[in-house]
């Protein structure tokens, strides 16, 4: 492989239009490209170091000392103790405000993914009068922004009786994923091919297995990436229980958080404690459920 | 088309099914979508103090206030400023990381990961964590500038009035732009390698290939991501609200819309000034899903 003349060398170079020196062997990478390469990994190295900062200010943060924290706040790994964790679990409540969390986000995030499957599944696979208009009017809820219905919904939910309850502030959380959840799962319907049915339905299963034993089992990945997504929208939903539950009783972490930054601006220690119990189901999720994660955005952008 | 193949009774056993299927998600839709979308109109047209059940109608009162309130063209101003550099910046960094990573193979899964990760933070922790950089005193910004001389620009990033919407539009970006990223790296999978390699041997620079050859195969996806960054740009609420809240400076038409509502009572001008959001920002989602859907279908055509 290596024993080129000097002319078939130089017709190589030219015929693959590389105005560098060939390898001196094939398998193995030119130093200078090595060299682009290393400097490239470096700069990545360095981007995503500064990118990350500062969750690594909060994690560093969380885990100093009480004396430490009031003295250098902000420097890294100074000191390590859980006291401000314990803190913020105890005397800041972030116990019930995690709680409160899954109380609100696992209810709707099932609520959406139920509602979403079986309205994605009819809207792709079975024809009804009235279809398209329904269809349209769930599109409409992808392009109206929240801020247009939110004040009216506060009023509404007040004359029901809604307001400052779980069921009220699930439903509500419900209601705006749903729209998404709808047009995601329908895409995913109607990439299986319509041979599936036919057949199913030659073999004499009811409409219903058809969805229920065919057509369920093959969207599961789209199901699962849905699922994450509207955990993650609904954990980190900030604007929802700030306005539907101005009470307090059910606070999710995030509005808890912002009470507690509000009402101690100076307690830097608890604080980032207290964002680093928000942060770390969503840390969890993200690592764990990075696949998903990512196929969730990524087609959730590309279909909606 | 399939219909006239399928018979009769499993049409009718396909309606029933499709309408039971559709209707738990209609009535949710219809109770807390549409009513209260219809109910904001009304809204706007009467003067509700929160209490009475018949608020007197005011015709157009509440839309004549809008447009010679001077704080609603400050407040629209900001939301253009945020929208403009807001939507630029991180397409353009996230298109540069992406055409960075491309081609990279050894942990290419982590460094997405790392730009990626800002964007599923919440905005309380996101505002948190950034009022703590720009701390006047002890803050990592005004310390780095402090140390390389530059300590005549130490100022309180959040507090001045002249720096406080640049410094949350910045926060912003870093919590954006890895998804801009992870959507185009996603796209750079489906360019035709075979003619960046073509390019290459007509002796063309990255800039060229980058302009004639990567981005219009990836055109429909750069408009996507910009149709989301700009109608996501109208509503923008949390992180002003959580990093400057209370304050005039940062004013968008979302918090001053909300702090009519929700602080001042006034309600009705509240409901009017978000009905203004929903105005400018769905025209322009519309228009650029239309030039997306032209340039994709030239795309497949091609």
């Amino acid at each position: 492989m290596t024993d080129f003349t000097e002319t078939e060398r130089s017709q190589l170079r030219l015929a693959s239009g590389l105005d560098k020196p060939l390898p001196r062997e094939q398998n193995r990478i030119s130093p200078r490209r090595r060299f682009a390469l290393t400097g490239k990994h470096l700069l990545l190295i360095l981007l995503a170091g500064l990118t990350l900062a500062p969750v690594v200010l909060i994690i560093s943060t969380a885990l100093k000392t009480d004396v430490d924290v009031k003295v250098d706040p902000f420097g890294l790994f100074t000191s390590f103790s859980f006291e401000n964790i314990v803190n913020a679990w105890t005397q800041g409540g972030f116990s019930d405000y995690v709680w409160n969390s899954v109380l609100l986000t696992v209810p709707s995030t099932a609520l959406v993914l139920v509602l979403s499957t079986l309205a994605g599944y009819a809207f792709a696979r079975l024809p009804f009068p009235g279809r398209t208009t329904l269809f349209y009017v769930v599109v409409l809820g992808l392009l109206v922004p929240f801020f247009t219905y939110m004040i009216p919904l506060f009023y509404q939910l007040r004359s029901l009786g809604l307001l400052d309850t779980l069921p009220g502030v699930i439903l509500v959380l419900t209601s705006t994923g749903v729209s998404f959840g709808t047009f995601f799962m329908r895409a995913f319907f109607t990439d299986l091919p319509v041979e599936l049915d036919q057949a199913a339905r030659i073999d004499g299963a009811s409409e219903w297995q058809i969805f229920h034993r065919i057509m369920l089992p093959l969207v599961g990945s789209g199901i699962s990436a849905l699922g994450v997504f509207t955990f993650l929208g609904a954990w980190n939903n900030f604007l929802v229980p700030l306005l539907y539950l101005p009470g307090g009783n059910f606070r999710p972490v995030t509005t808890g958080l912002y009470q507690f930054m509000s009402a101690r601006l100076i307690d830097v220690g608890p604080l980032a404690a207290a964002a680093l119990i928000t942060i770390f189901p969503v840390l969890v999720l993200f690592v764990v459920l990075q696949k998903q994660v990512a196929t969730g955005f990524i087609s959730g952008a590309v279909k909606g | 088309m399939i219909t006239s193949t399928v018979p009769k009774v499993t049409r009718r056993a396909q309606a029933r099914l499709g309408i039971f299927m559709v209707a738990p998600l209609m009535i949710l839709v219809i109770v807390f979508f549409l009513f209260p979308l219809g109910s904001s109109v009304y809204y706007s047209v009467v003067d509700f103090d929160g209490v009475t059940a018949n608020p007197p109608f005011v015709g157009l009162a509440n839309y004549v206030r809008m447009f010679t309130d001077p704080e609603v063209l400050h407040a629209l101003t900001n939301n253009l400023i945020w929208i403009v550099i807001g939507t630029i910046a991180p397409l353009v960094i996230g298109l540069l990381l992406a055409l960075m990573l491309w081609t990279v193979r050894r942990g290419s899964a982590l460094y997405r990961l790392a730009f990626f990760f800002p964007f599923v933070l919440p905005g309380v922790v996101i505002g948190i964590v950034w009022g703590w950089i720009y701390d006047p005193l002890s803050g990592w910004l005004n310390v780095a500038l402090r140390a390389v001389g530059l300590g005549s620009l130490v100022t309180g990033w959040l507090g001045n009035p002249n720096t406080a919407l640049y410094a949350v539009l910045a926060t912003a970006i870093w919590a954006g732009f890895g998804f801009a990223m992870i959507i185009f790296l996603s796209a750079l999978r489906n360019v035709d390698t075979e003619l960046v390699d073509a390019a290459r041997l007509d002796r063309t620079n990255a800039a060229q290939r980058l302009w004639h050859v990567i981005l219009p195969q990836i055109m429909p996806v750069f408009l996507m991501v910009t149709t989301i960054t700009l109608v996501g740009g109208f509503s923008v609420f949390d992180i002003i609200f959580i990093m400057t809240n209370g304050s005039i400076a940062t004013n968008v038409l979302g918090t001053y819309s909300y702090s009519n509502a929700f602080q001042l009572n006034n309600i009705s001008y509240g409901t009017t000034l978000a009905l203004l959001i929903t105005a400018l920002s769905i025209p322009c989602a519309v228009l650029l899903n239309r030039l997306q859907r032209k340039l994709s279908l030239q795309g497949t055509s091609a």
